[in-house]
């Protein structure tokens, strides 16, 4: 692989600029472990082959290391390279599939354009894996049709809560028509394409978004109320958090971190949001004076805050209210429901309850399972 | 009189039946065999005169009506990711440990409730849910983590699990590569898949010494080294969640081939940030 290649008067080889390429989507990385990850519908974790297809950016995010006006090592990859990278890796079973994401070329729509090559080349070779697009801010409807026609899932990023938080962040762009109003637009080719493919089809991912969190003050509960909205709005699925870390040379440069378990936090309250059908207002007791969550399990928390909803009987609680007892999920209320009445722990073990966790919330006929911590306080 | 006996395939038709003729015939012996002549050497073996039923070694059952007699309609899915009872028996029977008849035995202890097989109510539930889980397990992880490579110009893969999944890994990379000739080798056998290619049925298998002999004209491409400059290229140490990228990479994986040994002892180790050029100045 020694293709050469001119990007601000430097020559880079093939190899050399996928780094620089893969380096640059990194920090979009949700997953924490090392390549990114999708989940397939039947629960499989696939790798992806992550790249951009330049980090030139023409535009001014204060938070990014890509960012027009940084100084930084500018390059790009055709979309011949990418089909080819993709490939190779793909053969090799090391990736099930690519995702895609792009400096801004010049406007979206161009960026959308050059995304759309890649994804028709693939296509037009027989490539059967799964295609991830994130377009750009502002990417018109016409193409984003075009690009459901070829990738798997397709999205914006919203980054944050608000107009006005937005043009803090991303002042090249609007919140509402070319944020919100996208995540409309992506919500609505998503159940057409899945109404014309069917679900035996093509897979289509549902709408997500991204929220970079702590490049602002932004309280985590207003990312809570904000996930809750898209989730009704935009049938949002799966929001992800990315953590902010202040980028040499940037006007946030000289910002803290946010805090990794902050990620996590938001993460587990996006879950109980997604599976266990609480609301946003549900969480109100669990935020600190600020409107932050602390670092503790949010459902261990919501559970403390609310002693009047324990102990439940497992024998006769609804699923509602088996799902709010810590150490017991979805999986697991379903299992429970099915196969009362229930005599022991030793059957709710079996059943993948996590009994050490959901003891001092739950009784079995009667009687209340408790344990030394309910006596210190700890438990309901 | 003599004892009765019902004899199944250890297939999911065999087991189905065997369950439905259980509910007719309760004290009746189980005895699974995976064709007639090692049906035949069985009851040969046991020396006993038996009124024998034999089902399941004709194709002739439609597994849907018969799940849906024994076991009836699952009330509500424990997870969206388990299997329909068809393939809960598929997955557990190719599991090392499966005895047919006993899975055969506790179906009909669910007496006609779907729902108990995915319930873990009992330990031989548990028992055989866990088993269907690992049979999933090995399944996906395989997907994961094997890395197939050029060999005579067909995709190939060895494949070591102690579950017979061979034959499911292989329909699932050809289906991946619908323009390659692929082969999965466990143990003596090499599975084939896509074999027109190569002139043979599309998927059949083949006695491992026979592949070295195919050919396809095929270049491989080198991207080791390639792989290894993508994955160190995503690693934020800072942020790195450890617990996580253990879970999505076990342990189990190293083993499974090279390029994922390398990539679990990354997940371990980290990624040194120390190269020659620290020392070459």
């Amino acid at each position: 692989m020694i293709n050469r290649h001119t990007a601000n008067e430097h020559h880079f080889t093939l190899t050399e600029r996928m780094k620089i390429l893969s380096e640059g989507t990194k920090y979009d990385s949700c997953n924490q472990s090392a390549v990114c990850h999708a989940f397939g519908p039947d629960g499989r974790c696939i790798q992806l082959y992550k790249t951009l297809l330049t980090n030139a950016c023409a535009g001014e995010c204060t938070y990014c290391p890509n960012r027009c006006g940084r100084h930084s090592t500018r390059t790009s990859l055709t979309p011949e390279e990418i089909v080819k990278i993709t490939w190779s890796f793909y053969r090799r079973n090391a990736v099930e599939g690519l995702f895609l994401s792009s400096g801004i070329i010049g406007d979206a729509e161009r960026t959308a354009e050059k995304q759309l090559e890649v994804a028709k080349l693939l296509r037009s070779q027989g490539f059967t894996g799964y295609i991830h697009m994130r377009v750009m801010p502002g990417t018109p409807l016409y193409l984003l049709e075009e690009i459901a026609d070829y990738a798997n899932k397709f999205g914006v990023n919203a980054e944050t809560t608000s107009s006005v938080n937005y043009s803090e962040i991303c002042p090249n762009f609007d919140y509402t028509s070319d944020v919100l109003q996208r995540l409309k637009w992506t919500r609505d080719l998503i159940n057409k394409k899945r109404r014309e493919t069917g679900y035996g089809g093509r897979i289509i991912g549902a709408n997500d978004t991204q929220f970079v969190v702590g490049a602002l003050n932004e309280p985590d509960r207003e990312i809570i109320g904000t996930v809750d909205k898209f989730m009704v709005e935009y049938e949002l699925r799966r929001p992800y958090f990315m953590s902010f870390d202040p980028v040499p040379s940037t006007p946030l440069e000289n910002n803290l971190p946010s805090p990794k378990w902050r990620e996590i936090r938001l993460y587990q309250t996006s879950y109980l949001l997604k599976d266990y059908g609480l609301k946003a207002f549900d969480f109100d007791a669990v935020y600190d004076d600020n409107g932050f969550l602390l670092d503790t399990d949010p459902k261990l928390l919501l559970a403390m805050s609310h002693p009047e909803r324990f102990p439940v009987n497992v024998n006769s609680a609804s699923r509602d209210e088996l799902l709010l007892v810590p150490g017991i999920g979805p999986v697991s209320a379903n299992r429970i429901i099915q196969s009362r009445p229930i005599s022991s722990e030793k059957e709710l073990m079996r059943m993948g309850i996590v009994v050490s966790r959901a003891r001092p919330y739950i009784e079995i006929n009667g009687r209340r399972q408790t344990n030394l911590s309910s006596f210190m306080g700890a438990g309901a | 009189m003599s004892p009765q006996m019902i004899a199944f395939k250890d297939n999911v038709e065999g087991v189905l039946l065997a369950c439905h003729e259980l509910v007719q015939r309760p004290d009746s012996e189980l005895l699974f065999a995976k064709d007639m002549d090692e049906l035949r050497s069985k009851i040969s073996f046991s020396g006993i005169e038996y009124d024998l039923k034999a089902v399941g070694f004709r194709p002739v059952a439609n597994c849907s009506v018969l799940v849906q007699s024994l076991l009836g309609k699952r009330k509500s899915r424990m997870s969206g990711r388990d299997p329909d009872v068809e393939g809960y028996i598929r997955l557990v029977l190719r599991h090392s440990s499966c005895e047919p008849t006993e899975l055969v035995r506790f179906m009909y202890s669910c007496e006609g409730n779907a729902d108990m097989l995915y319930s873990g109510k009992t330990p031989t539930g548990r028992k055989y849910y866990n088993y269907m889980c690992d049979v999933s397990r090995s399944y996906h992880r395989l997907s994961m983590f094997a890395r197939p490579d050029f060999v005579n110009g067909i995709l190939s893969v060895k494949v070591d699990s102690p579950h017979r999944i061979g034959d499911m890994f292989c329909r699932w990379l050809a289906g991946k590569n619908p323009d390659l000739p692929v082969a999965v080798l466990e143990k003596e056998t090499a599975w084939i898949g896509n074999g027109r290619y190569l002139g043979l049925e599309n998927f059949t298998h083949i006695r491992s010494s026979f592949f070295e002999s195919l050919r396809f004209s095929r270049e491989s491409d080198d991207v080791d080294d390639l792989w290894d400059v993508y994955y160190d290229s995503q690693m934020i140490p800072v942020r790195r969640n450890k617990k996580h990228a253990q879970h999505l990479q076990p342990k189990s994986s190293s083993a499974i081939s090279e390029m994922s040994a390398r990539d679990r002892y990354k997940v371990e180790r980290g990624i040194s940030n120390c190269t020659l050029d620290n020392f070459t100045g």
